[in-house]
């Protein structure tokens, strides 16, 4: 890869590199809906120890979404390449990619095609498919995905508008405010769109399989995204995984447990 | 709470009010909340915000909404659609901000059916716009591209690149018809040549057909399709006037939503290749006619000229010798005036006949003028010509029966050679007056013989 590239790929996906450079790297890939702030509450924690890789999938945060390539990213294999080449840039090897809701799926796929790359998969409210099908119960209706596109057309005008940071009523996590930027969870309405049919319309059940890599599978207690059922699912298709059902709801616990999570992260690494 | 401004201001507030805890549970509303959703209290208490909403409005309630709730603490005029005992659904704009330290999370509910009506309305006025804007865009840009083009792989290549484009397909493939109406792959890719055998039924349709990864009606297609890692292709057929001219096929990896709009844009452009097919062969017949003798079908004089300078810079670029026979019919004057001109012309067309029997595969024969023709031998040198002129003069002597009788005919010839590397490069029209004056010491020396022009 040329050093033109390299900056290209650090840039386009806005990577920041933190912690300690002489520990095992953590990549941190955020879900729909959001940004690398996502990680706010989970990766400063694992920081002294760790190389802590955070970046904005394309077309979210501080990302530059200026060559989006509509073809590209026609399937989630478009970010698993994203992911890819920015372990390439960074020379990274023996990453433990840690992905959250659809990036975690985007992590088995990177993990599939570069297997040599990834010392583990840690894996946080991953579906293979959020559409039922015959005998598979993902939790969705096509229909139900059609009104969440509608749905995020009516919110169009909302995410076009740069939201300013606000924090209320943490006074104990003064880290939350050192990350947050202008891109504060700032999503193109256009790319964000077309990121969540990919998402919501994915089949990835075939890849699981495949998955040669040690994967943690961390599970909310109930998820209305991510049912424990879909979680049971993962578990089951990845040989060898580890499945910890975290005392949480919601599906997003690395913001509402995210104590939780980095203690079982810490255990799933020593 | 005092006297002056009433009891129930909280409950009749002209907006709705929800308090929840910090996992989005509901724990209080205002009676305003009730009365627009059609719920009792009692229903409300204790469930979770996400199990009144419909689905598409819970996706964006776990994710977006709940990391920004979480990291920012509010968020702004979320657009949801509530849904009521009845089922049905209530458009609404809220807003809501997270208190850690009591802890809660307050929430104002505001009706929104008029103005998300009204959204909906523009959203699906531009949504259709953006459409049919796409279509004259990617109609205008194939008939821009096919404008220039002159042959059918230009137009196939135009075609299968215009429809990757258009329709985000991650391989096109344009087959068009043979003579014998069969099929081939004339530009773009074909991701499953080899992988299965063709299917009559698709090659046939007449519509727009699409054919996905679970199709059970073509099972063998549907597993070519999975075994090459593509999860649907469309066929738009290209036809003229109910004559197949060819199909469009658009292969896809990704889901791809095939409604309405698609269907409409495939059929546009499969007519606007069919049409452009059409034209740009009648072209192509217009210009062999253009270029070509209407009597004897051979190449008229631009034709000649246009082959004579491309065969010269040819000569020299490959350094092979280049012959020209100049030929002219003896005592043409005389068939003419003995026989008439339909005869005459009869004659014309055998000799053209002739001729073009006794040249060399790949020689260009045409006629330059009344009785004259031309022949451009490339690659021949002296003695090559002459053996193709003696060719021509015997079997020129054959009689040809005319409807009034037999003609006797014979030709002069004269032939010029360029040698690259021997000779100065000539004009093309050096080397046709140079044929040509051998062509008259043929005549003067007797006539029905060739004369090797003498280079210069």
């Amino acid at each position: 890869m040329t050093d033109a590239g390299t900056i290209d790929v650090l840039h386009r996906n806005n990577v920041t590199v933190s912690g300690n450079p002489t520990g095992p790297t953590l990549v941190f890939a955020h879900g729909f809906g959001c940004s690398q702030e996502t990680w706010s509450l989970v990766a400063p924690q694992l920081e002294p120890d760790h190389r802590v890789v955070l970046f904005d999938h394309i077309g979210a945060g501080g990302s530059d979404a200026s060559g989006y390539d509509a073809k590209k990213y026609r399937t989630l294999d478009g970010y698993a390449t994203d992911v890819l080449e920015i372990l390439d840039a960074l020379d990274a090897s023996e990453v433990v990619f840690v992905g959250h809701s659809v990036s975690a799926m985007i992590g088995v796929l990177a993990a599939n095609r570069v297997p040599s790359r990834f010392a583990a998969l840690i894996l946080i409210g991953p579906s293979p498919r959020y559409v039922n099908a015959d005998g598979y119960r993902g939790g969705f209706e096509q229909a139900d995905i059609d009104a969440l596109l509608d749905s995020l057309d009516a919110n169009y005008v909302g995410w076009s508008r740069q939201t300013a940071p606000m924090i209320m009523g943490n006074p104990d996590r003064p880290e939350l405010g050192r990350r947050l930027a202008d891109s504060f969870c700032r999503l193109d309405p256009v790319i964000a769109g077309q990121f969540a049919k990919v998402t919501f319309l994915s089949d990835n059940r075939e890849d699981l399989a495949r998955v040669t890599v040690p994967t943690l599978v961390l599970q909310c207690r109930t998820d209305a995204i991510a049912p424990t059922e879909v979680g049971d699912y993962v578990h089951a298709s990845i040989t060898g995984s580890r499945l910890v059902v975290l005392d949480a709801t919601g599906h997003v616990p690395i913001l509402s447990a995210p104590d939780q999570v980095v203690r079982e992260i810490r255990e799933f690494l020593s | 709470m005092s006297g002056s401004i009433g009891e129930g201001w909280f409950d009749r507030a002209p907006c709705g009010l929800v308090a929840m805890s910090l996992d989005g549970v509901i724990r209080d509303v205002n009676d305003r909340f009730l009365t627009w959703t059609g719920y009792r209290r009692d229903d409300l208490i204790d469930l979770p915000l996400a199990s009144v909403v419909d689905a598409g409005s819970r996706l964006l309630l776990e994710t977006r909404v709940a990391q920004l709730m979480h990291l920012r603490g509010t968020v702004d005029e979320v657009a949801l659609n509530l849904v009521r005992p009845d089922g049905t659904p209530m458009p609404a704009l809220i807003n809501a901000e997270r208190d850690d330290e009591t802890p809660v999370v307050r929430m104002a509910v505001f009706n929104a059916t008029e103005r998300v009506q009204y959204e909906r309305d523009l959203l699906a006025a531009r949504r259709a716009a953006e459409a049919s804007g796409q279509r004259v865009r990617v109609l205008q840009e194939l008939s821009t591209a096919f404008g220039l083009t002159a042959t059918d792989e230009e137009v196939a290549r135009s075609f299968a690149e215009a429809a990757r484009d258009a329709f985000g397909a991650d391989e096109t493939a344009v087959f068009l018809a043979d003579d014998d109406g069969e099929l081939s792959l004339t530009a773009g890719v074909n991701p499953l040549a080899g992988r299965i055998a063709p299917v009559p039924s698709l090659r046939e349709t007449e519509e727009v057909t699409v054919v996905t990864a679970d199709d059970l009606d073509l099972p063998q297609l549907a597993a070519a399709l999975g075994g090459v890692g593509l999860s649907s292709l469309s066929v738009t057929p290209l036809l003229a006037e109910s004559v197949r001219l060819g199909t469009l096929v658009c292969f896809f990896r990704g889901s791809t939503v095939f409604d309405t709009e698609y269907y409409e844009l495939q059929q546009a452009l499969g007519r606007q290749a069919s049409q452009t097919l059409v034209r740009v062969r009648l072209q192509r017949r217009l210009a062999v006619l253009a270029l070509h003798d209407q009597l004897t079908g051979v190449a008229n004089r631009q034709l000649l000229q246009l082959t004579l300078d491309e065969a010269i810079v040819s000569a020299v670029e490959r350094s092979e010798s280049l012959s020209v026979l100049f030929l002219d019919i003896d005592e043409f004057k005389n068939i003419n005036d003995g026989f008439g001109h339909a005869a005459g012309d009869l004659v014309l067309v055998e000799l053209a006949t002739r001729l073009t029997q006794s040249v060399r595969a790949g020689d260009v024969v045409g006629r330059i003028g009344g009785d004259e023709f031309v022949a451009i031998c490339a690659g021949a040198d002296g003695d090559a010509a002459t053996a193709v002129a003696e060719r021509i003069l015997a079997i020129c002597r054959t009689p040809i029966p005319v409807p009034e009788g037999v003609v006797s005919a014979s030709v002069s010839v004269g032939v010029s050679v360029f040698r690259p590397g021997v000779d100065e490069q000539p004009a093309a029209e050096q080397m046709l007056n140079r044929a040509d004056s051998a062509m008259y010491d043929s005549k003067r020396a007797g006539k029905d013989r060739m004369t090797m022009s003498v280079p210069s």
